[in-house]
């Protein structure tokens, strides 16, 4: 009987094993593809797109790419901008955070309420007065133009109260009893407490940032001040047609930076994703 | 312990909202004294300590702290050190650091830090600890850090919010001696909160029980248990219970069930009772129990239960009347079912005023 049951449980579990297979590979597919077809001429690519191993493997797209476009200096412009909005998102919003968690002040309700109310206004819709405001300040084509208006964010704000729930009160008031300055206790208490918390909400506002599409569209006109999807929209049916094997070697270099800050931080993202419920 | 008043609290109330936590309270602490506030969950003594460390402001009142209004001073000048029911330590920092940090941020000399240091870890026996982080402490361990970290900024008034009661009750007894000998050693003024009342009849040179937020008594533990101001006190201190019966006085005599249990001494005459019906309180351990009646006042009764501690024995009886009380004798012969007689230790007898529930000696 003992030995049915643990039968039973084995199936069970290599059943559940072979469906999380199949998912994984779904996920997997595509970044396989693209890095793939990164690796195929252009014909291949274009009469056999869905063929996994190249048949005539060449690194002369990636070769193409450093030639047509500065590559360097795309790359550092989205990790230059990326860096910009993930610190500005995290200092604005452990500090408002802070503020909204341990100090009493007049409207503070009022306030936490208008802050994460800004969570549900679409993103066109200050798209416009943004950009006029980026115009004005003569900011067009600068990274500073991008970061500007994401520095602070409410989701931010939201997460590290959140996070700060965890640690007792009596923590802070017996920091408090000590006569310990409110910014040392940040420094001091709170920060280092939340620092699984802190890397990696910003690992997802870094990996947002570095993804963002629509926005820097609309700053970055310049071709030298182009973040990497603005680089890779260049390939895409743009002037002279999709050039598919380019685009993928594009892609493939977009997606290692996120990639190095997932493999570093793992642990805390996933703890974090799972605890926060967040994406 | 001097006759300077380092704490004083002066018809201090404190209002959530519409709720009284505390009703009255006034209190003054002497320098040096271990005082015990003790009461049931919710009665106060919490939000007094809260209100003592300056977390929360009082609503009406005030409080003195070495002759000045606490309200108006910082909480450095305040001077005072807090050990909390959760420890609070920093999670992020190791046993030396814990006790270190506050010292550090004030700016105390780096040698004046280690001997200061030094001293506390090798009294608490944490030494070998001292590298170690929160974490990877026991129950025990932590809360002596929670006491050194209050220890080290020697501060006049160091008040403890239960701190003894997630620790393992055979460490319990241990830690407690140890906060006793540490009061013993150097004589600071300690204000402490508990539930437990051995705790509180153990520590405190003075205990101050507490109930719906008003101070009910505040004296020695010896006057708490022996000569307690009203049946809550009463009550409230001793396991078990004290037992309290019903009686009526009539020309000399206290009537229970229209038996005598007390007659013509000297004590109640010296009450000269005005209402007939009394509240009577008499501790297990004064209850007498015997098989044979030998004296007038003896009163029958049978034992309904028999709990053996091995130290003693806690009988139940079933008296008349369809009552029950609670006797406490050491080698007990009797089993459940003896029919016995009972009386009581005539000068342990307690008497509360039936409507008040005050002590009438009192």
């Amino acid at each position: 009987m003992k030995g049915e049951r643990a039968d039973m449980n084995k199936l069970k579990e290599s059943g559940w094993h072979f469906l999380l297979i199949v998912i994984c590979l779904v996920l997997l597919l595509p970044v396989l593809f693209m890095i793939s077809n990164s690796f195929k001429t252009l014909q291949d690519s274009y009469h056999s797109m869905l063929q996994l191993i190249p048949t005539h493997p060449t690194f002369s797209n990636y070769l193409t790419l450093d030639k047509q476009i500065n590559l360097f200096r795309i790359v550092w412009n989205t990790f230059f901008m990326a860096t910009i909005v993930t610190l500005g998102k995290i200092i604005t919003g452990l500090l408002a955070a802070y503020a909204f968690k341990y100090f009493s002040f007049k409207g503070k309700k009022f306030f936490y309420f208008a802050f994460i109310s800004t969570i549900f206004v679409p993103f066109t819709v200050v798209m416009i007065p943004n950009f006029l405001v980026i115009f004005k300040l003569n900011l067009l084509n600068t990274a500073l133009g991008v970061a500007l208006p994401q520095l602070c964010d409410a989701t931010g704000i939201m997460l590290f109260l959140k996070a700060m729930d965890k640690i007792p009160n009596s923590l802070i008031e017996s920091v408090r009893i000590d006569d310990i300055p409110s910014y040392k206790i940040l420094k001091d208490i709170v920060v280092p407490i939340l620092r699984p918390n802190i890397i990696s909400i910003g690992a997802i506002f870094f990996i947002n940032s570095w993804n963002e599409y629509v926005w820097p569209t609309l700053i970055l006109k310049d071709k030298n001040s182009f973040t990497l999807p603005l680089a890779l929209q260049n390939y895409i049916s743009s002037e002279g047609g999709t050039n598919f094997p380019l685009a993928m070697a594009l892609s493939t270099i977009m997606i290692i930076v996120p990639l190095l800050i997932y493999l570093i931080f793992q642990r805390y993202i996933l703890n974090s994703i799972s605890s926060s419920g967040l994406k | 312990m001097s006759n300077k008043v380092i704490l004083e609290l002066n018809d201090v109330t404190k209002n959530y909202k519409k709720t009284n936590i505390i009703r009255k309270m006034n209190l003054q602490v002497k320098e040096g004294e271990f005082l015990v506030m003790l009461g049931p969950s919710g009665c106060g003594k919490s939000t007094t300590l809260r209100m003592i460390a300056g977390l929360e402001a009082p609503s009406t009142g005030e409080i003195l702290i070495d002759g000045r209004n606490s309200e108006k001073i910082s909480s450095f000048e305040r001077n005072i050190a807090m050990v909390f029911q959760d420890y609070a330590l920093y999670p992020n920092m190791t046993v030396y650091q814990n006790l270190e940090y506050s010292l550090k941020v004030h700016k105390v000399k780096k040698e004046e830090r280690q001997k200061r240091l030094e001293a506390i870890l090798e009294t608490l026996n944490l030494t070998a600890y001292r590298d170690r982080l929160p974490g990877q402490l026991s129950g025990g361990q932590k809360q002596r850090v929670a006491l050194g970290r209050g220890m080290v900024k020697q501060s006049k008034i160091f008040l403890l919010d239960e701190p003894l009661s997630n620790i393992d009750v055979q460490l319990r007894e241990k830690a407690r001696d140890e906060i006793q000998a540490l009061h013993e050693k150097n004589h600071q003024t300690i204000v402490y909160v508990t539930h437990d009342q051995l705790e509180a009849m153990a520590l405190g040179d003075r205990i101050a029980i507490i109930n719906d937020g008003i101070i009910q008594m505040i004296d020695t533990p010896d006057n708490i248990y022996n000569h307690p101001t009203n049946l809550f006190v009463a009550q409230f201190i001793g396991t078990p219970k004290i037992n309290t019966l019903e009686v009526t006085y009539d020309q000399g005599k206290l009537l229970f069930n229209e038996e005598v249990v007390l007659s013509n001494t000297e004590r109640l005459r010296k009450l000269a009772l005005a209402s007939n019906r009394l509240c009577l309180g008499i501790r297990p351990e004064h209850v007498i129990v015997k098989k044979e009646r030998t004296d007038l006042l003896d009163l029958p009764a049978q034992v309904e239960t028999v709990v053996d501690y091995g130290r003693y024995q806690q009988l139940t009886l079933n008296i008349k009347g369809n009552q029950s009380i609670k006797a406490i004798i050491t080698n007990s012969v009797f089993v459940s079912g003896d029919k016995v007689y009972f009386s009581f230790v005539a000068e342990k007898i307690l008497l509360f005023d039936y409507e008040n529930k005050k002590n009438l000696e009192n």
